[in-house]
């Protein structure tokens, strides 16, 4: 029993505990009353983030697609389970079981459009497919903005109701730890695997007979699925829902979001969500006129050089020498480890599929970097 | 190693607890030294012109009233916020701004984030006077009122006019179709509109249109052009359909036209029909009340974001202010730390009783009333922003 | 006469879609990267149009600043944010490129501010025969982006770098080894490409005289899409793309019912294309090696 406990590695349920943690600590304050409102809304908007972020996290930084409708799945989940809670509240009212049939729906009808989206993904790839999701998001929006007012409100936006916000944000933590476990437990599985290797090399994955085709399809239903649920849970949390917040602009905050925490780290999402999300509510107050352009353009900044930074060929035996891991060891016992280097050591959130299959086994002359690179010279000689 | 890691996890969580929690009560106002009026409006972006002037006017009005004593001694103070003509930033501002001590509101700007906020306010009770979010929507509860015309009254306002001077014949109507502003103005004029007319319909919709070419040629037969839009894409049609359009055509706008003539680089001479717009204030006003407001607005801040969300603003203020004050005459009890809600009680029955104002906005020397439901009633005037070229 | 003038117009529109997705699609095909900040990059030329015509007050010698700058910026850009990354994921490279787009719209917006600044042009008159009215911007930009188009095709055809430009898409290492200068290569394309776009805006400011930081965001997208369904690297298929986006566009502006849906119905096409052929009308279909 006891070797059972020991067993388990606790660093892999880090983030379930923090954020069970939260959920507890806050319910408790939300209870005895101690929470200002605009520390709810906060809250709120940071879950919702989480949940968008996280759930991108897998089609971009697990299955290397690239999606530009992120917002639309939301944009979906939002209206439709908006609706779902208007059409329920004469016979419902505001209830949890409202709240849960709207979810549902929300969610289903945003997974049923992740698997519509993801049938010609199946065709295309990387470029065409970013297009392909930039255009259903798109289209989604311009669909529920020139809906009638009876339907969905049209340019007015959908009136719903909104959730008690001392309990909203309780239910939204407990669904991030849902989403989180699902997530999570996909990845780590050999389907999680599976994923990655999609993402390293589609071809190499294919010969040894990983079901590409039902891979991708599945991550881009549960990606589309948990973004449905973030917009119910976003209608739930506005009395009004504009179809003109969930443009393409929206879809590319979330990207960012992805990006700054590092892409394939699930943690790191979490946390470029929260902070991004705080430092937004934060900027506002401060930047205001001409100033506020400073957020988006430092945004901009950070996201082209930690891109640079992380992917450019020439800089890999730089990354790997001052890598974040290096520092802390050498902190810690003072002296430096060459031998331990990043990919030697499974993390539970870094699939350790990281064999360049193109550099091993192209066929394919690549002057330009790899003969640069000297730790790639050993493979052509 | 994992101690550390502990310890990190543990001083992110406080970390984030701290950041998060602010102390408070619900008793924002007992610090208070000033009365705080509150705004939510586009103070960055592409409609950062309308907050900005009603930020900006609002302010004048405010410094004008403490410099004059303030009420039986007590300043004002102005809270402005920053929505970016987005709702999903109106319950931060809107519940930061409560908890900073705001007791009475000018609610936002704008129509899309005004809903929220009529919403929001309805829980805490606490009254506000919008002076430009113009939808239907927003006084529906008893807490809120319009300084500006609703949408659904300006469109009714304008089929009566064309009704009556347009009987039997075509009109054009070119308004954008995502927008809650231009949408609410169409739909209420096309249900006024007497069956005689014929319309010929055009629209647009991305705010970054701004090729009009098609929709130029749609409306090119037209004689009367009805425009429920903002004026910079207005001045965008008019400029690139000055050849097209007969010259002795008609544009007809709402308030949003104001300012028309003062857009950047558009040069309302150079066209040649008839600019026409059915508003409450006259930003070409050359005496009276009005005019008073222009040159002072002009002096302080310049005229690049004169129009009459500022105004509006600028009446809004003052309203509220008289308002208050005529309470004091009647034995209410203001003092500086009355609680939002408790304000709002005595406003609310100010405003939906015979309280009247007479400010720069409306008819000029006539009196602006509130009715019931939220709604303003005062004067519009058709003005002729620009005659047509003979 | 109406169903002339709406061809004319679509044609006219999508001739400056055309020489967009020219840009997008030549980038494509040579540097094998989606270039999202292209867009961006006619803002920028119309930003410069915009300053020479305060100062100097001539319309060319604008659109020569806005071309001379606009390859600038098009090369550093490339030198700075693209090569890096030759190399790369593909992903990591077009999230760059998104980066290079915001970064440019917000320092646009830092130096211009967001309210649209008018930008006039030139003042012409209507072309008139009979019933049939057309503004003369609408032909000249018809007739401009037509010779540019075949002027560009020739170029490509003819040309030792046009030559060259065509062998570094077959086969970059190929290129490299037959003598080509493939950097040097790459750097052209996007030169070529940053000057159809500052083309390009200046023909969309003369039609709409209205500058904002967001000038080409819409239009960068449409042209992407154009330059998609046309099939992404092939020449002639972002011209057909273009021009089919524009007579789409002004025809479904001119059908009141659904105006509203324009957007979306330019997406559905392109969604739609996509399903059949998935390499888009002109595009290669390429076997994948390993």
């Amino acid at each position: 029993m006891a070797k059972a406990v020991k067993r388990i590695k606790w660093k892999h349920y880090a983030n379930y505990i923090v954020i069970a943690i939260l959920t507890v600590v806050f319910s408790i304050m939300s209870l005895s009353g101690s929470l200002t409102s605009s520390t709810i809304y906060l809250l709120e908007k940071i879950i919702i983030a989480v949940m968008l972020t996280v759930s991108l996290s897998v089609v971009v930084g697990f299955l290397g697609e690239l999606s530009l409708g992120h917002a639309g799945f939301m944009c979906v989940g939002a209206y439709l389970g908006g609706k779902t809670a208007c059409l329920l509240q004469p016979t419902m009212g505001n209830s949890f079981p409202a709240l849960l049939v709207s979810l549902v729906v929300g969610g289903a009808v945003a997974a049923l459009c992740g698997v519509i989206i993801g049938l010609p993904a199946l065709r295309l790839k990387g470029d065409y497919l970013a297009i392909v999701t930039l255009a259903f998001g798109e289209i989604v929006r311009s669909i529920f903005m020139n809906s009638s007012s009876e339907s969905f409100g049209g340019s007015l936006g959908l009136t719903t109701p909104r959730y008690d916000k001392n309990t909203l944000f309780i239910i939204a933590l407990v669904l991030v730890l849902g989403c989180l476990a699902v997530i999570q437990n996909l990845i780590q599985s050999k389907h999680g695997r599976a994923i990655t290797s999609i993402r390293d090399n589609e071809i190499a994955a294919r010969a040894t007979g990983i079901n590409v085709t039902q891979y991708k399809l599945s991550v881009f239903t549960i990606a589309a699925f948990f973004a449905g649920i973030a917009g119910v849970l976003y209608s739930f949390s506005n009395y009004t829902i504009q179809s003109t917040k969930f443009n393409y602009n929206y879809s590319i905050e979330i990207l960012v979001m992805v990006v700054l925490g590092g892409m394939g780290s699930i943690n790191g999402s979490i946390i470029a969500a929260t902070l991004i999300t705080i430092l937004d509510i934060k900027l506002q107050t401060i930047l205001t006129g001409n100033l506020a352009v400073l957020q988006d353009l430092l945004y901009a900044l950070v996201l082209i050089i930690l891109v640079i930074y992380n992917n450019a060929p020439a800089l890999k035996g730089f990354r790997e020498r001052h890598t974040l891991k290096n520092y802390l060891y050498k902190f810690s016992k003072g002296k430096h480890d060459p031998s331990h280097r990043a990919d030697d050591e499974a993390k539970w959130d870094r699939v350790p599929t990281k064999i360049e299959m193109n550099e091993v086994l192209s066929t394919e002359f690549q002057p330009t970097m790899s003969t640069l690179n000297p730790d790639q010279k050993g493979d052509f000689k | 190693m994992k101690k550390t890691k502990l310890l990190a996890i543990i001083t992110m969580v406080a970390l984030l607890v701290s950041s998060l929690v602010g102390c408070g009560g619900p008793n924002y106002t007992k610090d208070n030294t000033e009365f705080v009026i509150g705004v939510s409006g586009p103070l960055t972006g592409p409609t950062a012109v309308y907050g900005t002037a009603v930020k900006n006017s609002a302010e004048m009005a405010v410094d004008e009233i403490n410099a004059a004593g303030g009420l039986n001694g007590i300043k004002f103070k102005l809270v402005a916020t920053d929505d970016k003509h987005d709702a999903t930033n109106v319950a931060t501002n809107y519940s930061s701004m409560l908890e900073g001590g705001m007791q009475v509101s000018l609610g936002t700007v704008t129509t899309g984030p005004g809903l929220e906020f009529t919403n929001l306010s309805v829980e805490d009770n606490v009254f506000f006077l919008t002076p430009s979010a113009s939808g239907d929507k927003i006084p529906q509860n008893d807490n809120g009122f319009q300084m500006c015309f609703a949408d659904g009254n300006q469109g009714a306002v304008a089929a009566e006019y064309v009704n009556d001077n347009y009987k039997g014949q075509t009109i054009g109507i070119f308004y954008k179709s995502d927008d809650a502003y231009s949408n609410g103005i169409y739909e209420q004029f096309k249900d006024n509109l007497d069956d005689s007319i014929k319309t010929v319909e055009s629209v647009f919709t991305d705010a970054n249109t701004t090729d009009f070419s098609t929709q130029i040629s749609s409306l090119k037969d037209c004689k009367f052009i009805f425009m429920p839009i903002y004026y910079t894409p207005a001045s965008l049609f008019m400029t690139q359909a000055k050849d097209q359009i007969a010259a002795d055509a008609i544009y007809y706008g709402c308030d949003g036209f104001d300012g028309i003539e003062s857009a950047d680089g558009f040069d309302i001479n150079a066209i040649p029909q008839e600019v026409t717009m059915l508003s409450h204030f006259n930003s070409k006003a050359t005496e009276g009340k009005a005019a008073e407001f222009i040159k002072k607005y002009t002096e302080k801040y310049g005229a690049d974001t004169l129009n009459q969300f500022g105004a509006s603003a600028y009446d809004c203020v003052y309203a509220i202010f008289n308002a208050m004050k005529e309470a004091i005459d009647e034995g209410k009890e203001i003092d500086v730390t009355i609680s939002a809600s408790d304000l709002c009680d005595i406003l609310k029955e100010k405003f939906a009783g015979d309280f009247t104002y007479t400010g720069v906005t409306g008819e000029e020397g006539k009196a602006i009333s509130w009715k019931e439901n939220g709604y303003v009633e005062k004067g519009a005037v058709k003005y002729v922003i620009k005659e047509a070229t003979k | 006469m109406e169903i002339i003038e709406t061809l004319i117009n679509g044609l006219s529109s999508g001739g400056t879609y055309a020489m967009i997705a020219l840009g997008y699609t030549m980038v494509y095909g040579i540097a094998k990267m989606l270039n999202f900040a292209h867009g961006d990059i006619i803002m920028v030329g119309g930003y410069m149009l915009y300053v020479t015509m305060i100062t100097a007050g001539n319309p060319m010698l604008g659109l020569i600043a806005a071309v001379i700058f606009c390859v600038l910026l098009g090369i550093t850009v490339e030198k700075i944010a693209y090569k890096p990354l030759r190399g790369a994921s593909p992903l990591a490279v077009l999230i760059t490129a998104i980066g290079v787009s915001y970064l440019l719209q917000s320092t646009a917006q830092m130096i211009f501010g967001t309210a649209p600044k008018m930008v006039i042009i030139a003042d012409m008159g209507n072309f008139e025969v009979g019933a049939l009215k057309i503004p003369y911007y609408t032909i000249v930009t018809l007739v401009c982006s037509f010779v540019i188009m075949i002027a560009l095709t020739m170029f490509v055809k003819t040309t030792k770098i046009g030559r060259a430009m065509v062998a570094v898409s077959e086969d970059r290492g190929a290129a490299q080894l037959m003598g080509i200068n493939v950097n040097g290569i790459i750097m052209i394309t996007f030169a070529i490409g940053s000057a159809l776009a500052a083309f390009a805006g200046f023909f969309m400011l003369m039609k709409a005289p209205s500058l904002s930081n967001t000038l080409g965001a819409m239009p960068g997208i449409k042209a992407f899409t154009a330059a998609v369904i046309g099939g992404i690297g092939s020449i002639p298929g972002a011209m057909c793309g273009g021009i089919l986006l524009g007579v789409v566009e002004a025809i479904s502006f001119k059908i009141p019912v659904i105006a509203p849906y324009t957007d979306a119905i330019e997406f559905m096409i392109l969604i739609l294309i996509l399903l059949v052929r998935p390499t888009g009308i002109m595009g290669k279909v390429r076997r994948e090696k390993v």
